[in-house]
């Protein structure tokens, strides 16, 4: 019916590949990226342990990198992933320059979600005693949870995105397909069949982070 | 209990200062329910934040307990913190835990064990009546009942201070009156002195032993309730008075008053047992004296009754002059007034 020479396999296989390279960057990408996010909003003037330096280091390092086009970023990070992963070609090259930009973007995210905690509830836990850390852990984070999983979600769906353009160091994935099929062999079939499928993936993360934060949120 | 000693703030925000407070003095007791009453902008919250060092003088002494706080270390502080409740305007809960975890947050965060936490979460929970709400959220609840949380997680770490911050502005009158009964029983079981600030005089009226008015960072007077009430001296005093009780000749009696070319007028201040005593009949009687009430108002304050009359009496000066000091021997505080 088609006129195509991709077969089943290659996009089940192709499908693992993505997932493999947006979940093992999301995972080290969040762990990062929380860290980044939490301390610069804790850091910052008025936070709840002021410590202007380390503020006015990370603010303009993630901004810098945010800066930088994802498809720039692969090809200038490649002799940073080659001293790391030993190679610049594959999937678990891309998953290096997957997490330097996904980082600094959950990082921004997470700033975002954590002040929107408002000052009351940070008054009140200082008023009761509460140290730093515990006003972290058990004021500020709950009550930005439901809105973190918002983060995290808008996060995945901008990794598959990336993880697209991994094709161009030689990883496979969704992307990969729709590349050297679809635009490089006019192979139409393949194209429109990613598109799908993306379209399918970003719509199922998106409604499924909806449900989840609005199940924290209980309205 | 609580000394606030010669203190004064300054706020520095982009490089432009803003004095809050100018050198302001006080003492609370313990025991008592101590309000702090100005309009907004008074620096009346810059005040109470001090009290649990949320705010930092900048100069001036904060005397918790007999602890000077600024000689204390930041982990000592936090734990003279728990020893201070504090309940808020805006009753700042945690919307995403259950009331049962917001009590318990103050226990939690101090490591209670399970069993102890959970003892004293369900004994406050139905001091403030809420024993059925420990697994709601708090967006579940109206503005009095999240205020009612509020109290019972201020308790939790059994403090012997309460501290609020406008505790009652953002609630109907009904629900105020419940809060403020809450806050009484609050001072009357357990003992916990009382700071509040609050810029409705109706509150000071109902739950306080002590006042202290505020203006422009500073106190303008401070006394005990009825001392207040009955005879403010300054004149942002009075205004806060008189939106409780009238202690001023209205209006149209004034200009009654100004056709009958009547100029002066007695103003007798009775308090307590002395505002119910057949005091003008005494004035009548005893001393014949011609008197006629121009205005009377009674009040209720601290469980006892403030009486102010407005008098016009004729008569001998010999009787005036007897009758004077028969009021001074029965405690009746008078004045002269022109109208």
């Amino acid at each position: 019916m088609f006129d195509t020479n991709i077969t089943l396999n290659q996009f089940v296989e192709a499908i693992g590949e993505s997932f493999y390279m947006v979940g093992m960057s999301l995972l080290i990408g969040t762990i990062f990226g929380a860290i980044f996010g939490i301390l610069i909003v804790v850091t910052r003037p008025g936070g709840i342990i002021p410590f202007p330096i380390v503020y006015m280091i990370l603010n303009p390092i993630i901004n810098t990198i945010r800066s930088v086009p994802f498809i720039i970023l692969i090809v200038a990070l490649i002799p940073f992933t080659r001293s790391i992963v030993g190679t610049s070609i594959g999937n678990n090259a891309a998953i290096v320059p997957l997490i330097i930009f996904i980082t600094p973007f959950i990082a921004r995210l997470v700033e975002n979600s954590l002040l929107e905690v408002g000052p009351g509830i940070i008054e009140a836990a200082e008023s009761m005693g509460a140290t730093p850390f515990q006003v972290i852990w058990h004021f500020i984070l709950p009550e930005a949870f439901a809105s973190l999983i918002l983060s995290l979600t808008t996060a995945t769906i901008s990794l598959i995105g990336a993880s697209a353009m991994a094709g161009v160091v030689g990883a496979g994935g969704v992307g990969n397909i729709a590349i050297v099929y679809g635009y490089q062999r006019f192979d139409s079939f393949a194209m429109f069949s990613t598109v799908v499928i993306l379209i399918i993936i970003v719509q199922v993360i998106q409604s499924t982070g909806n449900k989840l934060a609005r199940m924290i949120r209980r309205n | 209990m609580i000394i606030l000693e010669d203190i004064h703030k300054v706020y520095l925000r982009k490089n432009v200062e803003t004095t809050a407070l100018k050198g302001v003095s006080l003492q609370v007791d313990k025991g008592d329910i101590f309000g702090v009453i100005g309009y907004s902008g008074a620096g009346k919250s810059t005040l109470v934040r001090l009290v649990n060092y949320l705010e930092r003088p900048t100069s001036g002494k904060v005397i918790v307990d007999g602890q000077l706080l600024a000689d204390r270390s930041a982990h000592e502080l936090r734990q003279i913190k728990k020893d201070i409740g504090m309940i808020f305007q805006h009753f700042n809960l945690l919307e995403s835990k259950t009331i049962y975890q917001n009590v318990a947050m103050p226990l939690i965060l101090s490591k209670k064990g399970k069993k102890e936490t959970k003892e004293r979460v369900t004994e406050l929970l139905a001091f403030v009546g809420l024993s059925d709400k420990a697994n709601s959220y708090p967006n579940e609840l109206s503005g009095g009942q999240k205020q009612r949380v509020g109290i019972a997680r201020a308790l939790a770490s059994k403090p012997k201070i309460l501290l609020c911050d406008e505790a009652t502005s953002a609630l109907d009158p009904q629900t105020t009156q419940s809060i403020l009964d809450l806050l009484k029983k609050v001072n009357n079981e357990y003992g916990i002195t009382i700071m509040l600030i609050t810029h409705e005089m109706s509150v000071i009226q109902k739950v306080c032993n002590k006042v202290a008015v505020m203006e422009e960072g500073e106190i303008i007077e401070q006394g005990s309730v009825l001392d207040v009430f009955g005879h403010p001296k300054h004149a942002t005093s009075k205004n806060f008075v008189q939106t409780v009780v009238r202690t001023e000749i209205p209006e149209n009696i004034k200009r009654k008053l100004a056709v009958r070319e009547v100029t002066t007028l007695t103003k007798l201040e009775m308090v307590g047992d002395h505002a119910t005593e057949p005091v003008l009949q005494s004035l009548i009687n005893k001393f014949h004296l011609d008197v006629s009430v121009v205005f009377t108002n009674m009040t209720e304050i601290q469980d006892t009754t403030l009486a102010i009359w407005y008098l016009q009496i004729e008569g001998k000066e010999s009787d005036k002059r007897a009758a004077w000091q028969f009021l001074e021997e029965q405690n009746v505080r008078y004045e002269e007034v022109t109208v």
